[in-house]
């Protein structure tokens, strides 16, 4: 189409943008960001170009070419053009100013500038009507306001020396050489701090907000806010506030997309200003325990390139695994102590890794890992060791021969490695080892003295020799809590020690190494049975017996009641208790025993029938540090209205003794003699009335626990 | 607008607080798994260059605590002043007005009692044994033997919690969570503090978490109570239908879900339990190892004695101690309750005698032999002594004996110390005449063999700065060789 359709068309559009452009300016407080927009910002940079030059031309020519004027309809081309152009790349500035990367004052400044670019830009198109001197002066008044807005663009980007002669830069100190602590805190962590994460945009390069950071004056003297340490008083001192704020906030510092602050360095900072913010206290004026002077002496100022830290230690964080420690000895110390753990998990990448600090390490353990040649080839580099540990490893005497040219090993660990006397020998000789542990039986005093001589310098720790010494075993467990046969009783008797026979009897009878019944797979008990256990293995001296008795309640009485109530701690269930097939356990206050101490035990059961007993058991526990003693005797009368009793028979039972130390349950048994049949028996059982002299609790009575009956 | 930096700033401060309590050791742990839970290597840096202080002698410790305060004079202190004047009243010279404990302030008499037991000198230092410590007498050269403890507690629990924690009043950390904070654990897949009980059948007093509790510190440095059944821990292995990728999936997603809720919330807990899943995580693959104490060879049972086989007993706990250790735990304690004899102290003091005279003995002699002994200290000790005086009625053959918190015995093997007797109280066992030690020294001299500075070691919490020695304690250099 032609040039004038053109301008028609492109005065068209600039008069609808800039209006929008006023709009979208004075309410661009309200409107949201739009990723699609912000990504149309992007391209503002890219072309303001053009309507700058453009603008600088048609200035010149407004200003120079009067008497040149080009023809009309090129020259409102132009204008419409550069319009066009202006109030384009101001609706991309406003897109872009919504990122919020940008200092506020000159952004607004700015983008009130190209606002005004723009419009004075349209306005320019209907310029051809008015006097040419006026023309001129609203041309360079233009030029004007272009050169000034626009260089507030460029300070947005280039700060505010954007079109100043390069200074030289200000050099920061280089990296501390030497951890120094009379350095100040300020020097040694606070500047390479700040030097690091700030002073790039509040330095002598960007000074944004007026603020330069790089050195104490200019800290002081701050910034458009004043200084960061302002309001240090109230704990509020802006930089404290800048630094924590969250990073989502705008006025937060640094900016969320420059480098952050790290933890340590925000409690260095934090901790620096709260002391007061001095720059010339020296680290060794804090207080020992002072954690800044911790934190201070501990900080690094990251250099550039090598992973190296200050005090020229490298960082062993790499060669740490979770099977694997790799530490050094304590700190400030350059020796390296490396522990390996999990054989499962051995790679032997992870040995040969360590190769970068093979001269560091002096303490290796590898004990229990699957190690061959391979890896002790890469263990002979460490040639600094002084005390390797290769316990239960698969290497032979042999293997380890090289390890003598460590001359440092002093201490060498190879328990469970095959070895003989004349290995032994040969691997001694011309060791450099001040100890060596073998754990190896000897049974020939003679032999050792042999190998001790063969290398004075070298202590030989070996094991016990246990062989001869003959112990006792432990006894079997039987693991039956229930004494209580119902219909029947599966019982299974352990022992720990692999190898061992358990004899056992069920007749009453002692166990026997030779002719009783070998345990293989559990016991089954339909009756009342008394079981007698006893472990055998050779080379031990045969265990205690152990033995339980397992009772058939075949007679469940009709009816139970008391006759003098338990104490008021221990009732249990009633007198329920005693015919409940269940057992009360060691823990003794559990509610399943009934006590008694200060009356006598007396109760009664009953049967619709009259009928015989033969037998009564009671399960009780004794335990003399609680005060509870054995049953003193049992009584049981018979009767068949319940009032008038017979005595049938008594049971004494002995006390313990001073020397008795007892924690268990107890079976008690009475016996009652051929006779007539009852429909009621009435047991007494008496309790110990006077605690024994001996004892602590010596003359208060003692206490009774029974929780179970059995008759038969 | 100002309350919003309120909030922020406070955010931070919690942030602050909650990590660095977690501590130099606890950093180590957990972070592999989560990357984003501490920010890259700069906390570990933080602390990783500042212990310990100086060259370690002790790398691990086990400390073998008898519960109840075994009676030193019945055991180590031989006083044959006693036994002559068996039955005759303290003299008030020695007693010197100094106060009684609370149960036998109304006693009338206060008889001494001779010990019952023979002694007889052993080693090259010539230490005092009574017979019924046979096998703890033989390692008499390994064993420096500190006959002049003293502290003020007079009863169990204050006693107890001052000894593991450095102060009678509760909530402290105990000894091993100071060293789980300061130091970590050596190996990433065991916890840095362990806890094994058992039981004699003396007169017992009771152990509670309180005394291995982590106090104000991350409760990741909490002891770790193994169980005294036949599972030390339980649910090691995981169910049928969920293999360990799975179970390595389901821990990743529940720690990505626990991570927002600490961005969140900022509660220190949510970080500690993504650690302790982690660790439990690892103990699957190293526990079962270290807790099959069938597979260890007869010699060393036969060493221990056939009671280490069984789950729950004084010598299974020696035996699973010197595995955990020797697989890098940084503190193992073991309790073993029943020697508060009060009475009848013959009898209870040979059946506790027997559970623990053997196991102990074998614990220093299979750390000797595996060459870990002269980096693993082992303590084995009380929370007070015995009085010299008998509590309750004294007769020929039987006699108690009640707390006596001004002179008591304890001994360490291993790890830096040097073997020899080192103390002396006077003819009467009641008071010190060389070398006392208290409570706080004690801890000192420990936390200075494990590399640590303890004056330099602090928390600050509430205000203040805490240390194990709080305000106290000076390390024993006679014992350190």
């Amino acid at each position: 189409m032609d040039s004038k359709k053109l301008s028609q068309w492109g005065e068209w559009c600039v008069c609808f943008l800039n209006p929008l452009l006023l709009l979208l300016a004075i309410y661009s407080e309200a409107s949201k960001s739009n990723t699609i927009l912000l990504w149309f910002g992007k391209l503002h940079p890219l072309v303001l170009h053009f309507p700058i030059v453009l603008g600088i031309a048609i200035v010149i020519y407004l200003v120079f070419f009067q008497n040149n004027k080009l023809a009309e309809s090129t020259e409102k081309l132009v204008l419409v053009g550069n319009a066009l152009m202006a109030s384009m790349v101001a609706l991309l500035g406003l897109f872009l100013s919504k990122q919020d990367a940008y200092d506020t004052d000159t952004l607004n400044l700015h983008k009130w500038g190209g606002l005004s670019i723009a419009l004075i830009s349209w306005g320019l198109i209907y310029l051809k009507n008015i006097a040419t001197s006026i023309q001129k002066i609203i041309a360079l008044t233009y030029l004007l306001v272009l050169l000034f807005f626009t260089h507030q663009g460029a300070i947005l980007t280039h700060g505010e020396n954007a079109l100043s002669i390069p200074s030289p830069e200000v050099k920061l100190a280089e990296e501390v050489k030497t951890v120094d602590s009379s350095l100040t805190v300020y020097e040694k962590a606070i500047a390479p701090i700040l030097a690091q994460k700030c002073v790039s945009c509040h330095g002598p390069d960007k000074v944004k907000g007026q603020l330069q950071l790089q050195s104490p004056e200019l800290i002081i003297k701050g910034g458009k806010n004043g200084s960061i340490l302002n309001g240090i008083q109230n704990e509020e001192a802006q930089i404290l506030q800048r630094i924590h704020l969250p990073n989502t906030d705008e006025k937060h510092m640094p900016p969320i997309d420059k480098l952050q602050l790290t933890l340590e360095e925000l409690t260095l900072l934090n901790k620096w200003v709260k002391a007061g913010g001095n720059f010339t206290k020296k680290i060794s004026e804090l207080a020992k325990t002072d954690s800044l002077a911790i934190l201070a002496m501990a900080y690094k100022a990251p250099t550039k390139g090598s992973g190296d830290n200050g005090n020229n230690a490298p960082d062993l964080k790499q060669y740490n695994s979770n099977y694997l420690t790799v530490n050094y000895l304590f700190s400030g110390s350059e020796e390296i102590a490396v522990n390996f753990f999990q054989g499962s998990f051995y790679k032997i990448e992870q040995l040969k890794n360590l190769e970068k600090i093979k001269d560091k390490i002096v303490s290796l353990n590898m004990q229990g890992m699957p190690i061959t040649k391979e890896d002790l080839a890469i263990i002979l580099q460490f040639t600094k060791l002084k005390k390797l540990n290769l316990n239960y490893t698969k290497l032979t005497l042999n293997d380890l021969q090289p390890l003598k040219t460590i001359t440092s090993l002093k201490n060498l660990s190879i328990c469970g490695m095959d070895v003989n006397q004349s290995t032994l020998a040969k691997f001694l000789e011309k060791a450099p080892f001040t100890e060596i542990n073998i754990w190896t039986n000897y049974s020939s005093e003679k032999e050792f003295q042999q190998l001790m001589a063969i290398n004075k310098k070298v202590k030989i720790i070996i094991g016990d020799n246990l062989d001869a010494e003959i112990i006792k075993l432990t006894s079997p467990i039987i693991d039956q809590d229930s004494s209580i046969i119902v219909t029947s009783l599966d019982v299974v008797v352990k022992h720990f020690l692999k190898g061992t026979v358990v004899r056992y009897t069920t007749d009453g009878s002692d166990p026997d190494s030779l002719t009783s019944p070998i345990y293989t797979k559990k016991l089954r008990f339909t009756k009342n049975t008394i079981l007698k256990t006893k472990a055998f293995k050779p080379g031990w001296f045969s265990s205690d017996m152990v033995q339980k008795t397992f009772y058939k309640s075949e007679i469940h009485p009709d009816t139970i009641y008391f006759v003098t109530n338990p104490d008021k701690k221990y009732p249990g269930t009633g007198a329920k208790t005693l015919i409940d097939y269940e057992l009360g356990e060691q823990n003794f206050s559990n509610g399943k025993w009934l006590a008694y101490r200060d009356t006598t035990m007396k109760f009664v059961i009953g049967f619709k029938q009259a009928r015989p007993l033969q037998e009564a058991h009671f399960n009780a526990f004794v335990d003399n540090g609680s005060y509870i003693f054995p049953i003193l005797s049992i009584m049981i009368e018979g009767s068949n209205d319940g009032k008038e009793f017979k005595k049938l028979n008594e049971a004494r039972f002995p006390s313990l003794k001073e020397t008795d130390v007892v924690r268990e349950n107890k079976s008690f048994s009475c016996s009652i003699p051929a006779g007539p049949a009852y429909k009621y028996y009435r047991f007494t059982l008496l309790n110990l009335k006077k605690l024994p002299t001996w004892h602590p609790g010596k003359g208060t009575p003692g206490w009774i626990f029974v929780d179970e009956l059995f008759l038969n | 607008m100002n309350e919003f930096l309120e909030h922020g700033l406070n955010q931070n401060r919690r942030k602050f607080l909650s990590k660095l309590s977690l501590g130099i050791g606890g950093l180590a742990l957990g972070s592999l798994m989560v990357p984003g839970i501490f920010d890259a290597s700069n906390e570990e840096d933080l602390f990783a260059n500042v212990l310990p202080h100086f060259a370690p002698k002790a790398k691990r410790v086990i400390y073998l605590f008898q519960n109840g305060a075994p009676s030193q004079l019945d055991l180590y202190d031989y006083k044959p002043m006693l036994q002559k004047m068996h039955g005759e009243e303290l003299p008030a010279s020695i007693r010197n007005g100094q106060r009684l404990t609370g149960m036998t302030a109304d006693q009338a008499k206060f008889p001494l009692a001779g010990t019952k037991f023979n002694f007889a000198q052993h080693g090259a230092n010539g230490g005092w044994f009574s017979e019924s410590i046979p096998h703890i007498a033989s390692m008499s050269d390994e064993l420096c033997i500190i006959r002049s403890m003293y502290t003020e507690a007079i009863n169990h629990d204050p006693a107890l919690t001052f000894f593991q924690t450095g102060a009678q009043v509760g909530n402290r950390p105990s000894m091993g969570s100071w060293v789980s904070y300061g130091l970590g654990s050596e190996n990433k897949n065991l916890p840095a503090f362990c806890v094994l009980l058992s039981k004699g059948k003396g007169n017992g007093q009771g152990v509670y978490s309180k005394l291995w509790n982590n106090g104000f510190l991350d409760s990741i440095h909490q002891g770790v109570q193994f169980s005294s059944g036949e599972e030390p821990v339980k649910y090691l292995t995981d169910p049928e239908f969920i293999d360990r990728g799975d179970k390595r999936k389901i821990l990743d997603e529940i720690a990505s879900l626990n991570q927002e809720a600490y961005n969140n919330i900022g509660d220190p807990e949510i970080v500690t339990k993504i650690q302790q899943y982690e660790l439990a995580y690892r103990m699957q693959m190293a526990v079962p190892e270290i807790t099959s104490l069938q597979n260890e060879p007869e010699s060393i049972v036969k060493m221990y004695g056939p009671d280490c086989l069984a789950p729950g007993t004084y010598a299974a706990n020696c035996l699973l101690a010197r595995k955990l250790s020797e697989n890098g735990v940084r503190f193992v304690q073991l309790y073993h309750q029943g020697w508060d004899s009060h009475g009848n102290l013959p009898a209870e003091i040979v059946g506790q005698c027997k559970d623990v005279d053997r196991p102990s003995a074998a614990l220093i002699k299979d750390l000797k032999q595996r060459g870990l002994l002269d980096e693993t200290l082992v303590i084995w000790g009380g929370e007070f002594g015995r009085t010299n005086y008998c509590q309750g009625a004294l007769s020929k053959d039987n006699y108690g004996r009640d707390h006596h918190p001004r002179a008591f015995t304890i001994w360490m093997a291993g790890g830096g110390v040097k073997p020899g007797v080192f103390g002396e109280t006077d003819d009467f066992g009641y008071n010190i005449n060389s070398l006392p030690v208290h409570v706080h020294d004690f801890h000192a001299t420990v936390m200075h063999l494990m590399g640590v500075d303890h004056e330099k070691f602090t928390f600050k919490h509430q205000g203040r700065r805490y240390r194990l020695t709080d305000v106290a304690g000076k390390v024993v250099n006679e014992i350190i060789s």
